[in-house]
């Protein structure tokens, strides 16, 4: 089976030539298995949200190839592969909550019916029942996150690409929805990449976590997580948790250091 | 004493306080447009006033009463007039505005077009186009209603347009990734996304347009027109120094202007009410 993302030998330099240029990533070399739930984390401006938007095909390396399933990821996006989250929820503010969640369904042509049913569950399960009919400015940041990762997830996508999509969350939300989304991967058996600032969150969900440093962009280390597949509240209290959070959180002051 | 009465009603005062907040918001429109609704009746006190003080000569301004006797007197054919103009700048705003945006949309395919035209639109944009109106009056025919539908038209046609382009352009770049990422066809881009970002700047123009097409109709009437023509009239009257009808006249040509703007804000408010601007107002 090949790798379910491949990014090989990977640079990325916005602005060529020109006073602002910018290398944003060097040389990344990354696997991803079908299955995996790979975290990324690393200082601001390291190229986490440029690396993801070179998988989804949303801005071009300069060098080097990404390949989504096997194929050129422009393929796999036109193919509609993946399902994103973006750092900001971009949620439109002519449409109702609902209405959100339910665009990729209608891009897709899917009868109304359907698409409100399939809307109305996947609000459930990011805690937001009732707000269907609610506009995007009537609720929180969180909020809004939060219907952006029930618009990712309603097409059922094989492969989700998420940008910190819990970072407006409080600590309490931010563990149930860390639980959430750990069912939905365990049981659809879906490939996730995950950007995150939070350490605790990266090993708790990942089976893999790439650690960044910044000034160029580049992956100092990659930790396996190996932590039971099935993950849950005892999995905060093993010890191994403790010792990966700890060598997380030394990899993490490594990269900020440029080591 | 009242020191003690503030003391032993320190609850009820905040009660009282909730209370007063609530009906005030009950009453927010009248709260909302009462300073206004003051101001012009001051200003009208004020016109009466001056006019009869100074005995100011009616050519110069008639005083309020004078120009309301008139308008009663005269209110039948005033209305006649009125509601020919009024169909002359109705013709020419629906022409206008939907060429305007039918233009845009055409463009808004085809952006390398628009990128080469928007220069030679903005330039069209300030020309003086009442300027050819003694022109278009030739084309049509002075009385000839086409004639000033026309020029209505050409004015309001190049604020709608530029201000369409400009809402289904300047889109938010993450929102047209999330398109993008569901590779979504430029149909769906278009009507989806570009479309109902550009419905508030399409509101601002129509709102501008609603008032040029009144001041077009009016004043391509100058330049010649049909005697049941409320500018017409207008430049009669004032010629035989019947000056009272003349600002009648006027006075009916501004109530016109301000129903059509309002008539488009009314429109824009169940249109559109995501926009802040409509939602803002709410509160
Ligand atoms: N479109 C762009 N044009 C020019 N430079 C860019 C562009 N996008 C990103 N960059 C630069 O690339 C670098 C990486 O940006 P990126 O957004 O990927 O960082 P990040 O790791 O996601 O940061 P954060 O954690 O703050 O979200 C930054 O230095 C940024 O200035
Ligand atoms: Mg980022």
């Amino acid at each position: 089976m090949p790798p379910t993302v491949s990014i090989q030998n990977v640079s990325k330099l916005f602005n060529p030539g020109q006073a602002n240029q910018v290398l944003a990533l060097k040389e990344i070399n990354l696997d991803i298995l079908p299955g995996e739930f790979v975290s990324i984390i690393g200082p601001s401006g390291c190229g986490k949200s440029t690396l993801l938007r070179l998988i989804g095909d949303l801005t071009t390396p300069s060098s080097g190839a990404v390949l989504v399933n096997g194929k050129p990821a422009h393929q796999a996006r036109l193919d509609q592969d993946y399902g994103m989250v973006f750092q900001a929820a971009t949620l439109y503010e002519w449409r109702t909550v609902s209405k959100n969640v339910q665009l990729p369904l209608e891009l897709k042509g899917i009868a109304k019916t359907e698409r409100e049913n399939r809307a109305k569950e996947m609000l459930a399960l990011v805690e937001l029942a009732g707000f269907e009919n609610h506009h995007p400015w009537q609720l929180s940041g969180g909020m809004q996150q939060r219907v952006a990762i029930a618009r990712a997830l309603v097409t059922g996508p094989q492969l989700l690409l998420m940008d910190e999509p819990f970072g407006a969350l409080d600590e309490m939300t931010r563990e149930r929805m860390n639980q959430e989304l750990h069912h939905i991967w365990e049981q659809t058996n879906k490939t996730a990449v995950f950007i995150t600032h939070s350490i605790a969150e990266a090993v708790f969900l990942s089976t893999r976590v790439v650690v960044m440093s910044v000034r160029p962009g580049r992956i100092t280390q990659v930790i396996d997580i190996d932590l039971p597949r099935h993950r849950d509240v005892t999995t905060r209290e093993m010890t191994r948790y403790f010792e990966l959070v700890n060598q997380g959180r030394e990899a993490l002051r490594r990269a900020e250091a440029g080591l | 004493m009242a020191k003690q009465t503030t003391d032993q009603t320190g609850f009820s005062d905040v009660a009282a306080g909730v209370d007063a907040v609530i009906p005030a918001r009950k009453q927010s429109w009248l709260q909302y447009y009462l300073p206004s609704i003051l101001i012009f009746i001051f200003a009208i006190v004020t016109w009466e006033l001056f006019v009869r003080l100074f005995s100011i000569q009616e050519f110069l301004l008639p005083a309020p009463s004078a120009i309301y006797n008139s308008l009663s007197l005269n209110l039948n054919q005033l209305l006649k007039l009125g509601w020919f103009t009024t169909k002359e700048a109705l013709g020419g705003f629906a022409i206008g505005c939907s060429l305007g945006i039918l233009v845009a949309l055409a463009t808004a395919r085809w952006t390398i077009a628009t990128e080469a035209l928007m220069p030679f639109a903005i330039a069209a944009n300030s020309v003086p186009i009442l300027a050819f109106a003694p022109i278009l009056n030739n084309w049509f025919g002075v009385d000839n209603p086409v004639s000033k539908m026309a020029i209505v038209a050409v004015i309001v046609f190049f604020p709608v347009m530029i201000n369409t382009v400009r809402g289904l352009t300047l889109v938010d770049a993450n929102a047209l990734e999330l398109m993008a990422s569901y590779a979504a066809n430029q149909y769906d881009v278009l009507f989806r996304l570009r479309v109902p970002n550009a419905l508030p700047y399409i509101f601002n123009a129509l709102k501008v347009a609603a008032a040029l097409s009144m001041i077009g109709a009016i004043v391509s009437e100058y330049f010649g027109g049909n005697r049941s023509a409320l500018g017409v009239y207008i430049t009669q009257e004032a010629a035989q120094f019947r000056f009272a009808n003349a600002w009648a006249a006027i006075i009916l040509a501004c109530i016109v202007g301000i129903t059509l703007y309002l008539i488009v804000l009314t429109v824009e408010r169940f249109a559109i009410p995501w926009h802040p601007s409509v939602r803002g107002e709410e509160r």
